[in-house]
Parts: structure tokens; sequence; C-alpha cells
């Protein structure tokens, strides 16, 4: 997008390094990042694994969205987004958010929103997979209105 | 009365009524009036969904209101949950 925002919807291994290595920044003196994992279970169940399901041009537009409205909310900071595409095992890396600030307090605010807003803004779907071998569809956020 | 196609992508819990689903509405109909028909076309079946989903193209989502013209390719775009 530009080089303070770069967003990614990959299908392969999302790598904590590339995006530390994106924010990464000598006039900023803190990078946060949020890594989101896939645990083994979920409200009782055990679970085996996650499928991500994303509408791709419009994920990435949304990330690239929600990053350009921190930049507007916190100056001077840099944005790496990546989001998982199809079938990850527990422990797998669904999202890497990394952000980069003059001074802490902002990094932390801003990864913050920016996990916070790709939750209810970007199509993304999951379906878990179980132990028993059943699957759902995890309810969500509904992008009327 | 003119018709117009719409080649609808399903997403999240609406895959399994398949990749995509082919609709065909009268021209002029608005983005309920799909909603309508998609409802109509998976025998009611996640009805309350279909009303609780939007449709988009391939740049942004589309009001309720919106009217259609032409032939369109459009997504269905169940409640989010990703991260």
């Amino acid at each position: 997008m530009n080089n303070l925002i770069l967003t990614e919807v990959l299908d392969t291994a999302l790598d904590i390094q590339k995006a530390y290595d994106f924010v990464a920044n000598s006039a900023n003196g803190a990078v946060n990042s949020f890594v989101g994992i896939v645990r083994n279970n979920h409200e009782g169940k055990s679970v085996t694994g996650l499928t991500y399901d994303l509408h791709t041009t419009l994920a990435k537009k949304a990330f690239d969205d929600i990053c350009q409205k921190a930049l507007e909310l916190w100056p001077e900071t840099k944005y790496y987004v990546a989001h998982y595409h199809g079938e990850l095992s527990v422990g797998g890396i669904s999202i890497i958010i990394a952000v980069s600030s003059p001074h802490r307090a902002e990094s932390f605010e801003a990864c913050r929103y920016i996990i916070e807003e790709i939750k209810t803004k970007a199509p993304v779907w999951k379906q878990e997979h179980y132990i028993d071998r059943k699957s759902e569809w995890l309810p969500g956020h509904s992008l009327n209105g | 009365m003119s018709e117009l196609s719409i080649s609808l992508k399903l997403f999240g819990s609406f895959r399994k009524f398949g990749q995509v689903l082919n609709l065909r509405v009268p021209t002029g109909s608005t983005i309920l009036t799909v909603k309508e028909k998609i409802s109509k076309t998976i025998d009611g079946q996640e009805s309350e969904l279909v009303f609780d989903s939007v449709l988009a193209d391939n740049d942004a989502i589309l009001p309720d209101t919106h009217i259609l013209n032409e032939d369109i390719k459009l997504s269905i775009l169940p409640p989010v949950c990703g991260g």
C-alpha cells in the first residue's frame, strides 16, 4: 500500500521475522506484535484445527483501510498485517500484526486497535474442527451497518 | 419483464451450499430482493443468516437499497470472526 503499511493474505506459513523487519525503523523505539495461534479447545470442545476462509480481495482492502485509519490516529507508526487462508492445525499461526512507533504507548494501543477492528470488519470466517471429526463455522459480527 | 443474472460466491457457513449460486432476478431489483431470492433458493435454510449477511461486489459492500440493472458477480459475506 505504501512504505508505512504492508498487508497480506497468505496460504503459506506466516513469518514473524518478516513482520518485524517491515516495521523496524530507526526513528521508532518500540515494536509491538500480536500473534494469533490456533488453540486446542473452545467452549469445552477439543479442537484439532481451524479452516480460515477469506474474501481475499475485500479482506486485504479491509486490512489496508484499518491500518490507514490507525495511522491517522497514531501518526509516525508503521504496520504489518498478515492473515492465513486455509487449514491450520493446533499451534498454527493465523494472524500476525506488528506495529512500530516512536514510543511504547502508541504501539500497544495501535496493535490492540488493529486486531479488534479486524475481528469485526474484515471478511474472514473460521471453521473449527473437533476431535470427533465434526466441524462448525463460528458465529461472528454482522457487517450490516 | 427483463431479468439479470447473478453469480453469487459463497463464503463461510454458506459454503455448505456450494461455491457459487447462480440466480436470476428482475432487472431493477434491490440487494434486499436478492437476499429474499437467496433465502428462497436455499429453501429457507439459514434465512436469518442471509439477512444478517451483506452482499458485496469485488470493491465494496452494497447496501440493501442498491439497485441492480445488469448481470453481476456478487459475494455473500456472513458475520465475520477473523484473527
